[in-house]
This record gives C-alpha cells, sequence and structure tokens, in this order.
C-alpha cells in the first residue's frame, strides 16, 4: 500500500483560522514505524478539533488500539469550512493528523456517533477522504467503515454508509474485530480479500451490526413491517456489549494532551457507567445501564498517573450524575489530599446540590470557583413526576439558600420544553420557580447574599429517543414550543434573568433523525450534496434543505417527529438490543402519562431488563 | 531573593502553528510534567509564573527565543540542577519545541527579559524573494513605506521604514531582516510582505507561503532603558 504524506504548505496553513487543529504533534500522540502487518486504524469525530478531542471514548480507545502492537490507532476530525474549501481546491484528501496520511490509506476508519446532526460531516469526511459513501459501493481496496456511540443504538439513517457498527461499549468488542480482520489480512488489506465473508464472520461477534445483512420490510402506512436479517447464519438481534468490570479494564494512563485549547482541557476520571435514576426523557440513562462504579483505589491510582502523565491542573470527574457515586466523599478526600502542594484543582460537574455536595464544591473551588448548575428540567412538580426527574422546589430553594450563604449570587438553570403532556401552565411554572429564587435572595439579610444576583435560564426543546420510554411520544409542535419560548422571553424582560432558548428549526431535525428509518438515508445524502455541513452549529443550520430533501424523497418529517407510535408498532431500531426491555419502556411511559414515579435502582428494581448484563448495580456491585 | 530559570528554545515543525497563549499553556504543562519547582501566581486561579521575552506569531518558527520560569525557592533543589532540569523539559516538550540552552538567574523585576527586547532578526525565504527584495529596494528608496495594517477593529497605514534597522539579502532566495522589537516599538516581519505585495513585487500567494523564521533576539543591558541604548550595545544569546 502506497502511504504519501499529504503536504501542507504554510500557505495553506497561514490562510485558514487555528491550525493548529490541523498539524497533530500533541503530547502523548502516538507514532509507530510502518510494516505490513501493522493495522491503520483512523478514528474519526464528525466535528470540529476542540470538540472531538473533549471525547474520552475517543482517549479511552486511541489508548488501547494503541498498546496492540499490531495496531497504530490515528485521528481525524471535521475540518471547518475554510480548511474544507481549500483542501478541495488542492485536492488534499482527508488524513490522519498523527502520520498524514489519506484516510482511504487505512484499514479501518471509524467515527463516533454522538448526535445526530453530525450526520452530514460523517458524509462529508468520507467524501472529501475519497472513500465512497455508500457501503454497496465499497470494493476490497477500501477501508472498512464502522461507526460506534450512543447514536449507533439507532443507526438505520446511517445504515447506508456505515460497514458495521459497534453496539455498546466497544472497549472488548473492537479488540475482537482488530483480531478478526488480522485472520483475513495477516499483512495489510489485498484487493482480493474477501470483504464479505470478513463481514459475516464479524456479524457473529456479541455487540456488532452489520446492516447491510438485514432488510426492512414496510407497511402500506409507512411504519416497519419486519427487519429480517438475510438468512439464517445472520443473529436477529444485536445486543449491546458492556464492560462488566471497570476496576479490572484497562484505562488510559495517558491522555492526548492537545497544544491548543478544547472544550473539556483536563484530564478526567470515569467514576461510573449508567446511571440509577431513570429519567424518562434520556437516552443516556437507559443505553448505559446497569450502573457500574469505579473503585476509589482505582481513580486515585488513575488520577496520579494522568496527572504525572499529563501535566494538567485540573481533574473532572465524569459520569451521568456524579453525586450518585456511592463513595463520593472518600474519593474527593483522596483526591484533594493527592493533588494539594501541587495546584492541582478538581472541578465537579453534574451534581445534585445539598449540604454535602456544597460543601464539597467550596473544597473543591479551594483553587478554583466553578459556577452552580441545576436541571430541574420542568417547571412543575406534576411534569417533574412525569418525565421522573427527582428534584422538588423545596431541594432547589434550599439549594440556592445554602449557594448565597456559600457565595455564589446565582446558577444557571436548564429545562426542557415541549416535553409530553406539558401545558402553557408548566412553561410559566418555569418562570415563576425562578421568581420564587429571587424572592428568597431579596429576603435575605443584606450580610447573607452576595451582591447582584444574576440567574440563567435555559431551554432546550424536548426530542423523544429511541431506547428510551418516551420513544412512542410526539414532539411538540413547533409553533407550541415557539409560543412558549416566546412568553418566557417576554416574562424575563427586565428580570435578573438571562434566557437562552434553543431555536425549534434544529430539534425538529434532530426528532426526525433520532427516531429515523433507513428510508432518511437517501434525504441525508441529499442534503450532505446541497453543500450542508455542520448541521450542530446554529448557523450552519438551513431548515429549508432538509425540508425540501424529505419532499423530494416523499417523506414527511411530521411522520417521524409528530406522531405518537402505537405500542405495537415495530421501531425502525427494534434489532438493537440495549439490555432495557421494551416491556419496562411501555411501562415507564404509561406510568409518565399518569404523572406517577418510578423509584431509582438503589432504593428499588423495576425490573428494566439490564439483570441480563449479570453484572454491577442489579448485583449489589 | 527569587530565581528564575532562563530557557532560551527553539520551535519548528507542528509546534510552528501555535498561538501565543496555546504555547504558554504547552509550556505550563511541560514544565509540570518535567517536575520543575515553578512558583504559582497567587489568586482565585493561580498559574505558572512565565515570562515570555516576546511572543511569537502564528506560524513564525524561532530558533532564539527566551522564557524566565519563576522559582519557587521555598522547595528544595540542588545549586547544580540546571542540566538535569533542562534534559528533564526536553523530554517532556511536545514535538518541535526545544530548550537549547538554560542557566538559573536572580530574578529582578525592573529588567525584565520583556522590557529589555530591542530588536529581532529574521529569516524569510521563498522563491526568489532575494531577487525580489533587490529589486525592490533598488525601485522603491522611497522616505516612508507606508502598510495597511489590519487589527480586529480596523484597518489603518503605518510607516514601517523607521522600524526596520537593516536588510540583507542572500542568494536568490533568502532575506534577512532587522527589525525593532518588544514593548515599544515592534515590527511584525508579516508587514514587510506586506509591502512587498502592496507594490506588486510578491504575490499573495507567495507571501503566505514565504517562511519566517526568528533567528535572533537582541536585548538592551541590564539597567540601561531600550531607548537610552544604541545598537552596538545590544547583546544577544544568555548574555542577558
Amino acid at each position: 500500500m502506497k502511504t504519501e504524506p499529504v503536504n501542507l504548505t504554510d500557505g495553506l496553513l497561514r490562510s485558514v483560522t487555528k491550525p493548529a487543529r490541523y498539524v497533530g504533534g500533541e503530547w502523548n500522540s502516538v507514532t509507530k514505524p510502518l510494516s505490513s502487518d501493522l493495522v491503520r486504524f483512523a478514528f474519526c469525530f464528525p466535528d470540529v478539533y476542540e470538540i472531538g478531542m473533549s471525547n474520552s471514548a475517543l482517549q479511552i480507545l486511541y489508548y488501547l488500539l494503541n498498546q496492540r502492537p499490531d495496531t497504530w490507532c490515528e485521528r481525524s476530525f471535521a475540518p471547518w469550512t475554510d480548511m474544507e474549501q481549500l483542501m478541495r481546491e488542492k485536492n488534499i484528501p482527508l488524513y490522519s493528523l498523527e502520520s498524514r496520511t489519506p484516510l482511504s490509506q487505512f484499514d479501518w476508519v471509524g467515527f463516533t456517533l454522538q448526535y445526530e446532526l453530525s450526520f452530514t460531516n460523517v458524509l462529508n469526511m468520507l467524501d472529501l477522504a475519497g472513500i465512497p459513501q455508500l457501503t454497496l459501493e465499497r470494493s476490497a481496496e477500501d477501508p472498512l467503515v464502522v461507526a460506534g456511540g450512543p447514536v449507533a443504538f439507532n443507526l438505520e439513517p446511517m445504515a447506508d454508509f456505515f460497514d458495521l457498527a459497534v453496539i455498546g461499549e466497544a472497549e472488548e468488542t473492537i479488540e475482537e474485530l482488530i483480531d478478526l480482520y488480522h485472520q483475513h489480512c495477516p499483512n495489510g488489506r489485498t484487493s482480493t480479500w474477501d470483504r464479505s465473508a470478513f463481514l459475516r464472520q464479524a456479524a457473529a461477534i456479541p455487540g456488532v451490526y452489520v446492516p447491510s445483512l438485514y432488510a426492512v420490510v414496510y407497511k402500506t402506512d409507512q411504519t416497519v413491517e419486519a427487519i429480517r436479517p438475510l438468512d439464517g447464519t445472520v443473529p436477529p438481534i444485536i445486543q449491546k456489549r458492556i464492560v462488566k468490570n471497570l476496576n479490572t479494564m484497562k484505562r488510559p494512563d495517558q491522555l492526548i494532551v492537545p497544544n491548543t485549547e478544547i472544550v473539556h482541557d483536563r484530564m478526567s476520571l470515569e467514576l461510573f457507567r449508567g446511571c440509577p435514576r431513570g429519567c424518562r426523557f434520556c437516552q443516556a440513562g437507559m443505553i448505559y445501564r446497569p450502573v457500574r462504579e469505579t473503585g476509589v483505589d482505582t481513580l486515585s491510582k488513575q488520577a496520579a498517573a494522568l496527572e504525572q502523565s499529563t501535566g494538567y491542573d485540573e481533574c473532572g470527574l465524569l459520569s451521568l450524575s456524579t453525586s450518585d457515586y456511592s463513595q463520593l466523599g472518600s474519593l474527593t478526600d483522596r483526591l484533594l489530599e493527592q493533588f494539594s502542594g501541587h495546584h492541582t484543582s478538581l472541578s465537579l460537574p453534574s451534581l445534585r446540590l445539598d449540604s454535602f455536595t456544597l460543601e464539597l464544591m467550596q473544597k473543591g473551588s479551594s483553587t478554583r470557583k466553578s459556577g452552580l448548575t441545576f436541571a430541574p428540567e420542568a417547571g412543575t412538580q406534576r411534569l417533574r413526576d412525569v418525565i421522573n426527574k427527582n428534584i422538588t422546589e423545596q431541594d432547589l430553594l434550599e439549594a440556592m439558600t445554602l449557594a448565597f450563604k456559600g457565595g455564589w449570587n446565582g446558577a444557571k438553570l436548564y429545562f426542557m420544553l415541549g416535553l409530553p403532556t406539558e401545558t402553557d401552565m408548566d412553561a410559566q411554572a418555569i418562570a415563576d420557580l425562578t421568581d420564587s429564587i429571587e424572592t428568597l435572595y431579596r429576603g435575605l439579610p443584606r450580610s447573607d447574599r452576595p451582591r447582584r444576583l444574576e440567574l440563567t435560564v435555559s431551554t432546550a426543546v424536548f426530542i423523544p429517543k429511541p431506547h428510551t420510554p418516551f420513544q412512542w411520544a410526539p414532539q411538540e409542535l413547533p409553533e407550541v414550543v415557539n409560543k412558549r419560548q416566546q412568553f418566557l422571553k417576554e416574562r424575563f424582560r427586565n428580570r435578573p434573568v438571562k434566557y437562552h432558548y434553543h431555536d425549534w428549526h434544529s430539534s425538529l431535525i434532530e426528532a426526525l433523525l433520532a427516531r429515523g428509518d433507513r428510508r432518511l438515508g437517501a434525504v441525508i445524502r441529499d442534503v450532505w450534496a446541497k453543500g450542508q455541513t455542520f448541521d450542530a452549529w446554529d448557523d450552519h443550520f438551513k431548515l429549508d434543505n432538509w425540508l425540501d430533501s424529505l419532499e423530494k424523497f416523499g417523506l414527511d418529517v411530521s411522520f417521524y417527529a409528530h406522531r405518537e407510535r402505537a405500542e405495537a408498532e415495530i421501531m425502525p431500531w427494534d434489532h438493537i438490543d440495549c439490555g432495557v426491555t421494551s416491556a419496562f419502556l411501555y411501562r415507564e411511559y404509561q406510568k409518565a402519562l399518569k404523572a406517577k414515579t418510578t423509584p431509582q435502582c438503589r432504593i428499588a428494581c423495576s425490573q428494566c431488563g439490564a439483570t441480563t448484563f449479570e453484572g454491577g448495580i442489579c448485583f449489589g456491585d | 531573593m527569587v530565581t528564575n530559570w532562563r530557557i532560551r528554545y527553539s520551535r519548528k515543525g507542528p509546534a510552528v502553528w501555535l498561538a501565543h497563549l496555546d504555547q504558554m499553556r504547552t509550556f505550563e504543562r511541560s514544565i509540570r510534567r518535567a517536575g520543575i519547582p515553578v512558583a504559582y501566581s497567587g489568586g482565585f486561579n493561580p498559574r505558572p509564573q512565565l515570562a515570555f521575552a516576546l511572543p511569537i506569531g502564528v506560524g513564525i518558527a524561532t530558533e532564539d527565543d527566551y522564557v524566565d520560569v519563576k522559582i519557587d525557592d521555598q522547595q528544595n533543589y540542588e545549586p547544580d540542577v540546571n542540566e538535569l532540569w533542562c534534559s528533564e523539559l526536553n523530554r517532556s516538550l511536545p514535538e518541535g519545541l526545544e530548550v537549547q540552552a538554560s542557566r538559573l538567574v536572580t530574578d529582578d523585576k525592573k529588567n525584565s527579559l520583556m522590557s529589555r527586547v530591542t530588536a529581532a532578526r529574521y529569516r524569510l525565504s521563498s522563491l526568489e524573494l532575494a531577487k525580489k527584495v533587490d529589486r525592490f529596494q533598488t525601485r522603491f528608496n522611497e522616505d516612508t513605506w507606508m502598510v495597511e495594517k489590519q487589527t480586529r477593529e480596523k484597518r489603518s497605514l503605518q510607516d514601517i521604514k523607521p522600524l526596520i534597522l537593516d536588510i540583507q539579502t542572500e542568494g536568490k532566495h533568502l532575506v534577512e531582516l532587522l527589525v525593532c522589537a518588544g514593548s515599544q516599538k515592534n515590527l511584525r516581519p508579516e508587514l514587510f510582505l506586506q509591502l512587498l505585495k502592496m507594490h506588486q513585487f510578491l504575490s499573495e500567494e507567495d507571501m503566505l507561503e514565504t517562511s519566517i523564521t526568528r533567528t535572533e533576539l537582541l536585548f538592551a543591558p541590564q539597567h540601561m532603558k531600550v531607548a537610552d541604548t544604541n545598537i552596538r550595545d545590544w547583546v544577544s544569546g544568555l548574555d542577558v
């Protein structure tokens, strides 16, 4: 295989914004001597460097793959539009940062799919790389294009473009795939290697999904009639993989340290996977079950190794709900002790605030003071019960009292609009809740509160996601969401509240893609062909391009986004099994509609189905 | 008494594309990895105390730049630690950044490196650049060299001639520029290329493709103000 690196001239790099993101050379990035039996893997993140480099899956898999002497994992990100334009003008193909090798020459090109609005970027990166976008068009000389990440739990809209996908946690699956590939191509891939035989064998590995081995049939009402494996050798259901024990898994003792600032520019420790809470809107809370914790000793050792190998002076704690980590007190005590004297600070995200956590934040911010965030998600207790978000108004006011006394002059509050069963009253209650914080503040003696109250309220538009209790629910109509946004905007005028809301346009398309089927592949490609990329960036997103393309292919956004689905309807992702059963999800949906809550995993087991993985919280670990 | 560890460093390769703040952060982290007992600032957000002699623009390489690392004298270290630190730091810097020499000096706030930078020498190189510069100088021998300067907010005209102290050409492609540098008078070498482009001695593409390397930083002698020195007094290298 020829491996001419691409030539990035000074003139090219001087003509683009932030050239540091295109040249590599970061501390702990890995280079290896080339040999014919080296498996070359390009880990791609379909967004800019600063976002992709903040992704912890990238850091973990990069480390794991490069630990293998037979594999070299490199990175590639979506070039910003100025760089893309110049690359196209000068015929520079998309390349890896480490060796500047064109992606078309890799054995594997892997994309992590973290959000649906990155789909057009995936197609654009494949095109820039000169790799055929459609699985059908790829030959033995093309790389295997593999997907992973949460969005792979419904890969159907992108099924035409991926040769295979890794469902669930990829740590073990990816190694098994590389081993299998090695058997097929012991000396690198040749133009005659049997790609389809490989894909069939790959499909037999638990957690591996090969979309081309399944046929989807639709009913006349457009819903799915059946998803059928092509023959008896193909598994009808693909169950996700998990890492059962987080203490014994290989975890990175080094991270790539970027040369230029990225979004999460710090080391982070993964406290646990999964979430015990069971918020009904939250896909992560369902697909990552069961909860599995990492022990304090393991994390403390990892922190020491990372601090030494990266030079980072900030350590974050990563999980879906930090305060649910069972040993948070002893972990933070241990970390603060081992960081003391090094000017290394601890930052604590995703906290529910009570006196314990506030005390912790004050300890954590002994070197750096971070802002407070709360996510009540809904304005009324009724609606919070619908979504199973276990926060009361009293919790919030008590937390704010402590915060004001502790020197914080405000907080950021996150809500969603358009939740199932939401009425105008529920939206108004968001403003009322904010008012009661203001009243609380004004009622405190001046000595007990900081000067100048500052509250930030953000509302996102609710998007029903697959594998959640709301997968059957319709998304609220744009005009209703818009009305409630405008109401809040007026209501917050001349108040000490900054109100941010997310435009419904891109939320509509996110809803379309999140629960979409294979017919959307043609739509995505058509939108990309119009030159649209970076849909996740508001100033790049154009709704009309999407609506026009949908019309062109005879599809209707409302069918996907605004329709309540029947219990018996076959979902496009029903062949993907995340452990949590449909029966549980539907029970949860029905309870939601009656505003009945479900206790979290630590209090009572609600028979969600995750016990099938035989580990974690379900078994008292 | 406060001790500074004075480093002379070079940058090339991918490191050339770091902005000043990026490079500062990169040095901070490298110094932490190397275990050098750097002193931290006080306040809410303590930072390692590093003082660069002169920020360097994105896309410019250097063979001769300086940074003072303030040492935390509370921590114990051997007096002859310089060589050890130098090799530890070189083992901890990312590709393209390298310590060329270093020594321990006594910190003197009134005589910081930054306040003493006087001039900088740059090597510019692109296809037939030397020939183009020779032609420019013979044909365009005006008293003022006005260049349009584009900052974020506004455009303005600036006469760059008084800031250029010497121009030497070598062969067909190489040009050496000696220019004023520092906080009082400073010329970014790109503006000289801009001048050539404005008068059509250099195409836009050749301007962008011209490689720029800072080859020497010159300082005013200790305890003399930049304004009071003349060229004969300037010192370079670790003599500062």
